[in-house]
This record gives C-alpha cells, structure tokens and sequence, in this order.
C-alpha cells in the first residue's frame, strides 16, 4: 500500500501524457458544468428564497428531491435523451464531453438553486424590508441580494465542484469513458482499478484530493481578501 | 391624510385593532407606547411591508411613502454607495454624491464615507440608514425608532435631520418611538397605543 502510494507519486510527477489528459478533460467538464449550474442556480435559488407566493414551498420540496437525484438515473435520462431512438439525437451528444456538462448541470443545479433558497430565506427579510422602505423595485432587491450573498455563492461554487468532481454515474453512461476523449478521473479510476492498475487509479485519487484542497484554499483567499 | 382601521392578527394573538384616524399632512406624528403595543406592526402595515387582517391601506401612486425599518440594514458596499442606493432620480449624479456628503456630514459620518458599511457598528448602521432615507424626497416618511441604537450624544443631531427634512420637503413624518421625551421634542401629535388598541 505504501510502496503504491510511493508509485502514484512518481506518475505524477513523471509527465505521463495520458493522466494529464484525464486531468484536462476532468477540468474542462467540472469547471463549465459547475460555472453553468452556477449561472443557473444563483438566480432562481435567490428568487425562490426571496419571494413569497402560493405554491413556493411545493417547488422547494421538488427541488430539495431533486438534490437527491441519483446520479445514474441522471445519466440514464440523458442517454435516453441523446441515444439514437433519442429526441435530442440530432445533436450527437452522447459520449461527448458536452453531453457529460448537460448531465452534470442537470445534477448540480437543484444543488445550487438549494443552497441559495436556504441562505437567500435567512437574509431576505430583512433586505426586503429596507429595499421596499426606500422604494428599490424588487428586480434591483434581488440583485443585491445575490450582492450580498457573494461568499455564499463562492462557497456553492466549491460545493459544485466538488460533487461534479467526485461524480461518475452519469458521466460514465453520458461519456462512455472514452480514452483520451471523454473518460475523467472517477471513470478512469473505476477502470484502472478493474483492471488491477492500482498504482495509475492511486495516483488519480491523490490528485483528486489535492485539486479539492487547493481549492479550498483559493476560496479561502479570496474570501479572506473580500473581507478587508 | 386619513390612517384607515385595522386589524392584524399574529397566530390567533390581536397585536393590532385601531379605528380610523386623521393626520395632519406636513406635520410630524409620534405613535408612542411600550414594547409589543403594536407600534411597529402599524408602521409595516402602513409602509405596506405587511398586509392588515382587516382594513385596506391604499397604495397611492402619486404618494410616496419611505420608511426606515427598525433593524437598519447595510449593504455590502461603501457608506457613500449605501446612500446612492436612494438617490433623487430628479438630480444628476454629482448632486445626488454632494447630497450624499452633506447627510454623512451632517450624522457625523463624513469620514467614514468610502468604508464598507457592513464595517459599522449598530448606533452608525442606524445613522448611515437614516441618512440614505432622507436623500430623497417622499410625500411621508415612517420611522421606527429611528434613534434607538444610537448613543446619547448623536441623537439630537438625528433628530434635527428629521426636523430639517421635514421642513425642507413638507412632508408627513411618523415617528415610532417608546420615548414620550422623544415624541415631545418632535412631534406636534402624539398617538398612543396599548396592547394593540389606541389609548385615550
């Protein structure tokens, strides 16, 4: 166990030009499906939290069950979205990275809307009260509401990612783990593993580890720069 | 101006139950009485924040109503974009900033102008409050304990803003407070109310 960790240090360090290439894909797909869910989730999840109407708390309950969605029931439904007996197989999705973000927005959004309908409840009273004593229409109050909310929002961003990152139901039926085209570090460790490489799917959970720290830390930095 | 009845209940509880009253327009009201009278119940309801279980508030479009909550809230920008949050659509930009360091002048917040308002303590989040309310002018002003977190020695100088705006604008003011000295020292009306219901 030792001597393999020794190992998956070495290959990270070696310059092996098939795990920088999952570590590239891994990227590519976590940051724009986490950005995208991001865009997506912060309004709504704001207004939700914010407003008061009949029927809010129904779409909040239906959100909150869709923040439990497996992630293979995701994949199974975007694989029969953009499979050949498909509607959306016009757009030869699937087993493209492009796929893999639909599927993975469609898992982070009901993340992101709910973790910005908890925090935006907690604050908006308050804001609303002053905004609607100084006359500010309620589009501008959900703006700064999103305005106040902004270390909340970083701290989803990292959420996002992190579960994007760790994920692999849905981008292993989406993707297909494809060499060099689709496969991630969570596919490419469930087939390195399979294989008895033990040492490459090693080396790949390190840098898992590592790139969650690092981020964590660059959030922490830059809400650390926020607050003086 | 005439104040409708109304009724508000909170979980079964009547917080509020007063009949129709009148208001001298231009003049500055006190609604004075004890913590839980319902004073500021009447005020949300008549800033619209909160809707009557009875009785109708009409919203005029011609009268503009402010209102100054009684947890004063900032914004996560500087004291001086705070205020500009409110600024006079009727000014240019440089009138509405010249306005905007007049009132920090004035409250005593002239140096403190590019800090981020969230910096502030309570007593100078209430200040900061009241001076972005009065950047603009409304045909009534409601302010619930507009002074309450602030210390002795600032609310005389809060209370001849008030004074002068209300001078300046011709506005109604209503001013909620649970200090009788307060509601005499500004107000030519006082209105008193207990356990929800107006007291003679």
């Amino acid at each position: 166990m030792i001597g393999s960790f020794g190992e998956a240090f070495r290959l990270i360090f070696s310059g092996d030009s098939t795990l920088y290439q999952i570590i590239a894909v891994t990227l590519r797909m976590t940051l724009t499906s986490s950005l995208l869910a991001l865009l997506i989730g912060v309004p709504i999840g704001t207004w939700l939290g914010s407003a008061r109407f009949r029927g809010r708390k129904i779409l909040v309950v239906i959100d909150r069950a869709l923040m439990g969605l497996p992630p293979v029931v995701c994949g199974l439904f975007c694989y029969l979205l953009f499979s050949g007996v498909g509607p959306l197989r016009a757009l030869r999705l699937l087993y493209t990275l492009a796929g893999m973000v639909i599927a993975q927005v469609m898992l982070l959004c009901p993340m992101a809307i709910g973790m910005m309908e908890s925090h935006a409840n907690n604050i908006a009273p308050q804001i609303r009260e002053n905004t609607k004593g100084l006359g500010i229409r309620r589009f501008r109050t959900l703006l700064l509401t999103m305005n106040e909310s902004r270390y909340h929002i970083a701290t989803t961003f990292l959420t996002l990612l992190g579960r994007a990152l760790a994920e692999v139901g849905a981008v292993s039926i989406v993707g297909g783990a494809i060499m060099f085209k689709t496969n991630v570090m969570t596919t490419a460790i469930m087939d390195y593993t399979s294989m008895g490489n033990f040492k490459t799917a090693l080396a790949l959970g390190i840098i898992l580890l590592f790139l969650s720290l690092a981020l964590n830390i660059i959030v922490a930095l830059v809400q650390g720069r926020f607050e003086k | 101006m005439i104040l409708p009845a109304l009724k508000k209940t909170y979980q079964g509880q009547l917080v509020l139950d007063i009949p129709s009253m009148e208001i001298a327009d231009g003049s500055i009201t006190a609604i004075c009485g004890q913590n839980g009278s319902g004073k500021s119940t009447l005020a949300k309801i008549l800033a619209g924040i909160e809707k009557p279980d009875d009785g109708t508030v009409t919203s005029d479009a011609a009268r503009s109503v402010g209102y100054l909550p009684q947890q004063s809230y900032a914004f996560h920008m500087s004291i001086t974009s705070n205020l500009m949050l409110n600024k006079d659509p009727e000014k240019t930009k440089q009138e509405n900033l010249a306005h905007a360091q007049q009132l920090l002048k004035e409250i005593g917040l002239e140096s403190m102008a590019k800090k981020n308002a969230k910096k502030l303590s309570g007593g100078e989040t209430q200040k900061m409050a009241l001076a972005r309310l009065l950047m603009k002018s409304y045909d009534m002003i409601i302010l619930d304990e507009p002074t309450a977190s602030m210390d002795t020695a600032s609310i005389p100088t809060a209370e001849k803003m008030i004074c002068d705006y209300q001078r300046r604008t011709g506005c109604t003011i209503l001013i909620i407070t649970h200090s009788p000295e307060q509601a005499q020292r500004l107000a030519s009306h006082t209105i008193r109310l207990e356990g929800g219901k107006l007291c003679e």
